[in-house]
């Protein structure tokens, strides 16, 4: 048997999944040995052309992170698929939307807007907006979409298996790739390189009753770093979040409530509503009037409670009048 | 006139395209650097509470 044939690549996305492969460190090695890459923008120079023009399914595995922001990243998930033999939704943005589907709580005239005109630190000529065709002297330049609604990558192409994180864990990702090249892989569909607990299960703080009257923000308390941070009325996605960040938890060993940068644990479909049901079960107080005015402490629930999966979320985007 | 597209550019963080455009002669006429790509973290970032941020616009860029 030859060798692998990966690719990578990124849509709406930072680059930090990349550069977790990367964190991988010699054994980045390891992968080259076992793999040849075929495309990764990143860290290498092929061009769309190149994937165009390859056999359909000669990619053995594609690793894509990144949301679908725009017609590019939908045109190349699309491409993505037809040449590979298995696509990997990979860190939060591909599998939930990650943090730029929070984009999906504003109209997108309302992002332009403020990006192209209203933006302090952006000089613009008024009512310029980029195009998805501009004619210039010697043709024409071509930009995509910018789509309205943020998407995860299954809802645009089918999706083999998910890598959850933000980014995702190293260690972890050594851990999928070892399953990929032994060919030790899961039913299709399923969420690898993770637990399938949710994450307070391998968190070491002091768990003692969860009963709060009221929430905080971070500075308004002086909080004990041993105790489970919801009960002490911190709001941290623990139990809506999906464990495998690390052991401890990576926000948590640093001291910060968890964000659900995993997703959602296994057989829960809304993070979202699976931490509001946490909140809910945890508020002192059989008072619908006392409860309404606990919940109002909490500052930004949607972008706290979907800051990473609000476009795989049952909400997707907010509804405008 | 001949176009030769430089898509994407590679090993740099980020999305972005080059064209260049050739005259008859094959020399370079003009080329032009485009960027294909928005977020707009400027205005989902609005509203959000100050102590979220710094575990928001880290994914502005993650290389």
């Amino acid at each position: 048997m030859g060798k692998l044939k990966f690719a990578l690549y990124w849509g709406a996305a930072c680059g930090g999944c990349d550069v977790a492969v990367l964190d991988t460190h010699e054994k980045i090695l390891d992968i080259a040995a076992a793999a040849d890459i075929l495309f990764w923008p990143v860290a290498m120079d092929f061009k769309y052309r190149d994937v165009e023009e390859m056999v359909d399914k000669s990619i053995d595995v594609c690793l894509f992170n990144g949301a679908i922001r725009n017609s590019e990243n939908e045109h190349i998930a699309h491409l993505l698929r037809q040449k590979s033999k298995v696509l990997v939704a990979f860190g939060a943005c591909a599998q939930l939307g990650g943090i730029p589907g929070l984009a999906n709580e504003k109209r997108r005239q309302e992002i332009l807007d403020f990006v192209y005109q209203r933006s302090p630190s952006t000089v613009s000529r008024k009512g310029v907006y980029p195009q998805e065709t501009t004619p210039v002297p010697e043709g024409e330049l071509k930009l995509p979409k910018f789509y309205d609604t943020v998407m995860a990558l299954d809802q645009v192409v089918d999706v083999d298996y998910y890598v959850p994180g933000c980014p995702p864990e190293p260690a972890r990702i050594l851990a999928v790739v070892q399953a990929i090249v032994t060919g030790n892989l899961p039913p299709k569909g399923a969420v690898v390189g993770a637990l399938d607990k949710a994450l307070c299960d391998s968190c070491p703080r002091k768990r003692e009753e969860k009963k709060v009257k009221t929430f905080y923000r971070p500075h308004e308390i002086l909080f004990d770093p041993e105790r489970c941070f919801l009960e002490q009325g911190l709001i941290c996605l623990g139990p809506a979040t999906r464990g495998g960040c690390g052991d401890p938890p990576r926000c948590i060993r640093s001291n910060m409530p968890c964000r659900g940068c995993y997703g959602p644990p296994p057989d829960v479909t809304d993070q979202g509503a699976k931490m509001l049901s946490a909140v809910g079960s945890i508020i002192d107080s059989q008072d619908p009037k006392e409860i309404e005015k606990v919940i109002d402490v909490i500052v930004d629930p949607l972008g706290t409670f979907y800051r990473f999966g609000l476009p795989a979320s049952a909400l997707r985007k907010k509804r405008f009048p | 006139m001949k176009t030769i597209s430089i898509d994407p550019i590679t090993r740099l963080e980020g999305h972005g395209k080059i064209e260049i455009f050739l005259n008859d002669k094959g020399d370079v006429e003009n080329a032009y650097f485009q960027v294909p790509e928005l977020r707009g973290f400027e205005v989902f970032c609005l509203g959000r509470p100050v102590e979220e941020l710094p575990r928001i616009v880290t994914r502005i860029c993650g290389v």
